[in-house]
């Protein structure tokens, strides 16, 4: 079979395929990241390239214009390869490197720790993986005990511990191992659900060093916190893209993906691969051997976890709807593919139902959604957009598919909270000259998703858009017509990182409408169906990857948000990867996210009549139901 | 002990659009035309007042009906060849007290009309009959933009009722029809949402509420019409209730729908279509329609004399 080679820039990494592969696929499979929210189906024009040197054979597209033709850019899901080739991603087409271990999502984790503080329980200190060192008495005639049976005596006279277990390869190197440092040796003891399990045995003492790492899988976004578990410490942050957005933005696409020839492999390595790198970083960064990472806990939503273990999620998306799995044992990190200590332990929080998954429940645990006396709502506002309702006593919660248009994508401007997104709008009521603030201070690339609201609610305020979401603004040199509608530019091109303007257009305002229709009507039918009013809800966490910059007047403005004391509002940024680290510290946490989970009932919005109702009253800026947000005093 | 009948009070009020203006209001209409103020669900009479009746117009078009059937077309004769004549024949012969112009004409597929020779017909037609007028576009978009403001303008001081403005075609109509002093129709596509949201839009440039009659679109009777009726009874328990952005009246375009059912166009049952028509009507009326618009003479004296029997009581 012919090879070809094939080379990317910027980032000069070269890939040796087979003829007919597409540009996308060999794109992928050296590590370079090419934008693609369609999964490789050649219809959302984002995974644009250069092709400088070579020959490729492509499929008619829409998505590019003649222009773009003569410079020889091409869809690389579309394109396969027919020679060696030189290829250049085009700078809107990248995904940032720099801008993932950085930019918002450090910023959100500050938030994070401070609103940590919203639940004030505080757990009783028992990791997942504990250290213990032991000085074993020798054997000698009248003490003729086996090497294990030592062991496990010593333990239990040092701790007092259920069932005990350990693995083979511990026992075979056990003898050795023993009389090799004098009886002095450090264990690690992994809580495996009822169980305790001797995970390693180490010669001398080197219960000092343990260490975790917590993980929040969105589907768009990975989150990672590495934790010494002997000091509760968080030793750091970090936040990357899920290298799986290139097979499609949306767990539905995914799962989709998964059912391919090798999708799920692909998927499952892109998740893996994406979390080993955060780990080596963590750890070389903190100084930390790979070794004395003794656990992971895992957190995402249902089928981010199925990804991540491996298992077919196919029938998440088939009538019943049922997931093979929502509470699974602790099992061991390597079997997964995650690299630690390789007989370290991986733990996942329990999810509640196909849709509503582990990162619902750690975040009502992390909130102290669970404890509270008056009611209280938890909207995580993401692609797939959760809502928890409840106190102490009950707990509901139901899933919102919003789309992944507030994490920009699939507008047409848009872009993930990195370096240069726009997260600030402000529009003059006078000449319509548009003020914006930059992530990072940097030169606009494009617009994130805190910049859409707030970019909407300006233009209602100015008038620039009537509230059905059509511009109305004429004869202004900032607005003109596109293939989709009206667009009305924000940012010339002199001023723009992308050499483009960047644009909002009627077709992006529809998109963002149904967006925050969706998340709005969830959490409205779900009030409703508890036979509460709105203005029964004493507290809202809001969570999400852009709970720092959401500005809330804007937010509320456009009707994403219900219309209540703002007071009553209150950010928790990552509440997911908050609560895995809980997890992570904690059996008791560990206890109660299950209780947690098993408590909560999944309420599907589909079978319920009135939401379609309520989503299409939503399908206006900010309500077809005036009333609804009225002035108010603040 | 007598029965107690149990009856509900309401706190909102459907508005009252006054379509047409005599002299003394700047026009020269012989008189106006008041629809809407109901105070209680159709018909109700304990519940509150009922003060307008029911209107029914007569439906005219700019050119010859292609597509009516003969049982419809019959009773106008040669008149359908010339909309003057035509709307004179209404007022003179079957007592039409209002007209609905529909200018199909100028529709680019059926005669591509200027607006100019649009506006010239509006204003002889003003002048030859003193009824107040609805006058419709083509229902082409692009087209109506440029028609309507021509015959907005033409029969300013008119008072008329001019339609019609939909979710994605309403800025230009509304402009001219607040410029001019007429009633704008607001159509929606049986949906309660689109006809709120329409009236909140319009209302947002400064036209007052009391100047919209909703269209909510309607099926004929066997077509769809226990659909409209649950969306108009929406839609006025919302506006009893309170709401102010669904309390315009309602304008029913019966006869378009009737004469479109395959019952209606039987030509070996002529009566039939009339049959057809009315049964559309009354139901409607039970829903809430405030104005009617009709096309066979005999279904309409039908329909006002179930108007009036519903009034007599």
């Amino acid at each position: 079979m012919n090879k070809f080679k094939v080379t990317f820039q910027p980032n000069n990494k070269t890939v040796e395929v087979p003829k007919d592969t597409t540009v996308l696929s060999a794109a992928i499979s050296c590590g370079v990241s090419i934008k693609s929210d369609c999964g490789g189906d050649g219809v959302c024009g984002r995974c644009k390239v250069v092709v400088k040197k070579g020959e490729v054979l492509t499929q008619p597209t829409g998505m590019l214009n003649d222009e773009e033709r003569k410079r020889n850019i091409y869809l690389a899901c579309i394109t396969t390869i027919h020679s060696d080739l030189e290829v250049e991603v085009l700078p809107e087409s990248r995904i940032d490197p720099s801008s993932r271990l950085k930019g918002i999502y450090s910023k959100s984790e500050e938030i994070e720790s401070k609103e940590a503080v919203s639940s004030d329980k505080v757990f009783k200190h028992s990791p997942l993986s504990t250290k213990l060192y032991l000085e074993l008495p020798p054997p000698n005639l009248n003490d003729t005990a086996s090497d294990l049976d030592r062991l496990f005596r010593a333990i239990r006279k040092a701790q007092d511990l259920p069932v005990m277990q350990t693995g083979l390869s511990n026992i075979r190197q056990l003898g050795e191992l023993l009389r090799g440092c004098e009886w002095k040796v450090t264990v690690t003891l992994g809580k495996r659900n009822d169980t305790v399990e001797v995970v390693l045995v180490e010669p001398q003492d080197t219960s000092n060093k343990n260490f975790g790492v917590c993980f929040d899988i969105g589907t768009t976004t990975i989150s990672g916190q590495l934790v010494d578990l002997n000091s509760k410490k968080i030793l750091g942050t970090k936040a990357t893209y899920n290298q799986q957005a290139s097979f499609g933005s949306d767990v539905i696409t995914r799962i989709i993906y998964a059912r391919q020839n090798e999708g799920i492999e692909k998927l499952h390595s892109a998740v893996t691969g994406t979390m080993n790198l955060m780990i080596k970083e963590l750890t070389v960064e903190h100084k930390v051997n790979l070794n004395d990472l003794t656990c992971v806990v895992c957190t995402g939503n249902t089928t981010m976890i199925h990804l991540l273990l491996l298992v077919d999620p196919t029938y998440i998306r088939r009538e019943p709807y049922v997931p093979t799995a929502n509470f699974l044992p602790v099992l061991r990190a390597s079997e997964a593919g995650i690299i630690i200590n390789p007989r370290g332990l991986l733990a996942c929080v329990p999810g509640v139902s196909s849709y509503v998954g582990g990162d619902t429940t750690a975040g009502v645990l992390s909130s102290g959604l669970y404890n509270e006396t008056d009611l209280c709502i938890l909207i995580d506002i993401g692609t797939n957009g959760e809502i928890a309702l409840g106190n102490k006593d009950f707990l509901v919660a139901c899933a919102a598919s919003a789309g992944p248009a507030f994490e920009g994508s699939g507008v047409s401007c848009g872009m993930r909270a990195s370096n240069g997104a726009i997260q600030k709008v402000k529009i003059s009521p006078k000449d319509f000259s548009v003020t914006c603030s930059t992530i990072g201070e940097a030169k606009p690339r494009g617009i994130c998703g805190s910049g859409y609201i707030d970019l909407i609610a300006q233009m209602l305020e100015t008038g620039v858009i009537d509230r059905g979401g059509k511009i109305k603004l004429e004869n202004h040199k900032r607005v003109r017509d596109s293939e989709s509608g009206k667009e009305f530019v924000l940012v010339f091109k002199e001023d723009s990182a992308s050499s483009k303007d960047i644009v909002i257009n009627e077709a992006d305002i529809e998109n963002l409408k149904r967006a925050k229709a969706a998340i709005y009507s969830a959490t409205a039918v779900l009030v409703k169906h508890m036979n509460f009013m709105l203005d029964d809800v004493k507290k809202i966490f809001i969570a999400g990857g852009f709970g720092t910059s959401l500005d809330i007047e804007s937010a509320i403005k456009i009707g994403l948000l219900p219309d209540l004391v703002r007071s009553k509002f209150v950010f928790i940024g990552n509440s997911a990867l908050a609560g895995a680290r809980q997890m992570l510290l904690s059996a008791e946490a560990t206890k109660l996210a299950e209780e947690i989970a098993r408590k909560i009932t999944y309420f599907e919005l589909s079978v319920d009549s009135g939401y379609m109702d309520e989503y299409m009253a939503a399908l206006f800026f900010p309500h077809t139901d005036l009333n609804r947000f009225r002035p108010r005093d603040k | 002990m007598a029965l107690q009948l149990i009856t509900e009070k309401w706190s909102g009020e459907v508005s009252v659009v006054t379509i047409g203006a005599a002299n003394q209001e700047g026009g020269t209409r012989s008189h106006a035309v008041k629809i809407g103020g109901e105070k209680s669900l159709p018909y109700l009479f304990k519940e509150g007042s009922l003060p307008n009746k029911p209107q029914i117009a007569f439906e005219i078009l700019d050119i010859m009906p292609s597509d009516w059937p003969n049982a419809v077309s019959a009773p106008y004769g040669k008149t359908l060849n010339d909309p003057l004549e035509w709307a004179d024949k209404c007022v003179r012969d079957y007592q039409a007290g209002i007209l609905c112009v529909r200018l199909l004409g100028s529709h680019p597929d059926f005669g591509n009309k200027s607006p100019e020779e649009e506006a010239q017909l509006i204003k002889k037609l003003l002048k030859k009959v003193s009824v107040p007028l609805v006058i419709l576009g083509s229902g082409d978009d692009a087209k109506d933009n440029l028609v309507l403001p021509a015959i907005s303008e033409a029969a300013k001081g008119e008072r008329c009722l001019i339609g019609s403005a939909v979710q994605d075609n309403y800025k230009t109509i509304v402009a001219s029809v607040l410029a001019d002093g007429h009633n704008i129709i607001a159509e929606s596509p049986i949906d309660i949402n689109i006809a709120k949201q329409l009236n909140i839009l319009i209302s947002d440039m400064g036209l007052a509420l009391e100047r919209i009659v909703m269209n909510p679109t309607i099926g004929a009777l066997g077509y769809g019409l226990e659909y409209a009726y649950s969306i108009m009874e929406r839609s006025r328990l919302a506006a009893l209730a309170g709401d102010k952005t669904m309390a315009s009246p309602f304008i029913c375009f019966v006869g378009q729908e009737a004469w479109r059912a395959k019952e209606a166009k039987a030509d070996d049952l002529p009566d039939q279509g009339i049959i057809w028509e009315t049964l559309t009507a009354t139901a409607l009326i039970q829903a809430g329609a405030d104005l009617l618009v009709m096309r066979h003479p005999k279904a309409v004296e039908k329909v006002k004399e179930y108007i009036d029997n519903l009034f007599r009581s």
